[in-house]
């Protein structure tokens, strides 16, 4: 089934390699359109994604896993039920996960060439373009090429691990505090809640306590004046400080100690609770 | 599209999860004789495939079939992968994807 010829034609027009493949075909086919659809990139997928897919707004060819806009996308599975016709191919691709039904157009001889070469139970790669076509979703593939190292199996779904991990990093990495560079980022929507701009995570802290008091004394005074109010007496406790702006206890008492000395703030009703002066 | 049918990536540890289900799975053969073949899993046990033909002993097939019980698959479909075949990394895929990621196969 899988004999040597097969193989050399198949490197012969992808070029070897699957990477260098998908560059290749991408180039001649798809780059154009695919930049019609602001998308980015080929997501490797399993049937399963695709079926979990949600589709946004008014484009019936937007899908969405994870959170990324995804229309161009290649998988590996197994041809069954292929059926040509004058201008083009179908198939259905069972990929173990479940099955997709695959549409290849066929205009120039080489791609009459290369579909020809495809027969029922054969392991393919597939590149395409996911649609929905009265409501059922199939893929119109510009590329299908027969499987000749079965390692690329393991590697494909390997590939759609490692993208789902990626996409998933990228979604939460926008809006979660996890890292120095996104808690800067957040910022701005804790200023818009509660009118301070406090660090957001322990690693911040690092930073300010490297600088010295300076900073710290400023965190305290902006958060004590943001938080002043006339009506009540009593000012703002000193745990209240140190669990707002994640800064250790005796950091703030020592900030507060300054800032008491240069007559910015002071002590209300105990030594716990200060207002700005 | 028809997602009710999928067949679970396992190695023999695995398989004992899917019996009487459809399951994909790879081995070495060690024996053949056109009615039973005997090889080895991705985890190093001993699987058995019944109804393949007569395989070379020391290629790599995947099966397509259902799990009979802990050690037996009833093959429906099975592709030849030559000679060469990374079974580490296969394994490995099969706990993925078994595991933390199953949301994604199954």
């Amino acid at each position: 089934m899988f004999s040597g010829s097969q193989f050399d034609a198949t490197s012969a027009f992808s070029g070897g390699g699957f990477m260098t493949s998908q560059s290749t075909q991408l180039n001649d086919s798809t780059l154009s359109p695919a930049k019609n659809r602001e998308t980015q990139g080929l997501f490797p997928v399993t049937v399963k994604q695709i079926s979990e897919a949600s589709q946004s707004g008014d484009e019936k060819s937007n899908f969405i896993i994870n959170g990324v806009d995804v229309t161009n996308v290649t998988m590996v599975g197994m041809v069954f039920d292929k059926a040509g016709r004058t201008t083009d191919v179908g198939f259905i691709l069972d990929d173990g996960t479940g099955r997709i039904g695959c549409r290849r157009w066929v205009n120039e001889t080489v791609d009459t060439k290369e579909m020809d070469e495809i027969l029922d139970g054969m392991y393919v790669r597939v590149y395409g373009h996911l649609k929905s076509f009265q409501g059922v979703r199939e893929l119109v593939a510009f590329s299908v090429r027969p499987v000749t190292n079965y390692d690329e199996i393991s590697f494909h779904f390997i590939d759609c691990i490692h993208n789902h991990l990626h996409s998933k990093f990228r979604s939460k990495g926008a809006g979660l505090t996890q890292t120095p560079s996104d808690s800067s980022l957040n910022a701005p929507i804790r200023n818009a809640s509660n009118g301070y701009q406090p660090p957001s995570s322990n690693t911040l802290y690092g930073h300010y306590s490297m600088d010295g008091l300076k900073d710290c004394d400023k965190l305290v005074l902006d958060y004590l004046h943001q938080h002043s109010d006339m009506a009540d007496e009593r000012g703002i406790h000193v745990n209240e400080l140190s669990r707002e702006l994640k800064l250790p206890e005796e950091k703030i008492r020592l900030s507060l100690k300054t800032l008491g000395d240069d007559g910015l703030v002071y002590s209300t009703i105990d030594d716990n609770h200060y207002k700005q002066a | 599209m028809d997602t009710s049918n999928p067949a679970a990536f396992v190695n023999a540890e695995l398989q004992r999860g899917y019996i009487g289900r459809k399951v994909r799975a790879v081995v070495q053969v060690t024996h053949s004789d056109g009615g039973l073949t005997t090889g080895k899993s991705t985890d190093d046990r001993q699987l058995i495939i019944k109804g393949l033909p007569q395989v070379p002993p020391r290629s790599y097939i995947e099966v397509i079939g259902i799990a009979e019980n802990n050690q037996s698959i009833k093959s429906d479909m099975w592709t030849n992968f030559g000679n060469t075949f990374d079974l580490h990394s296969y394994n490995q895929l099969c706990q993925l994807a078994n595991g933390e990621f199953k949301g994604l196969f199954l």
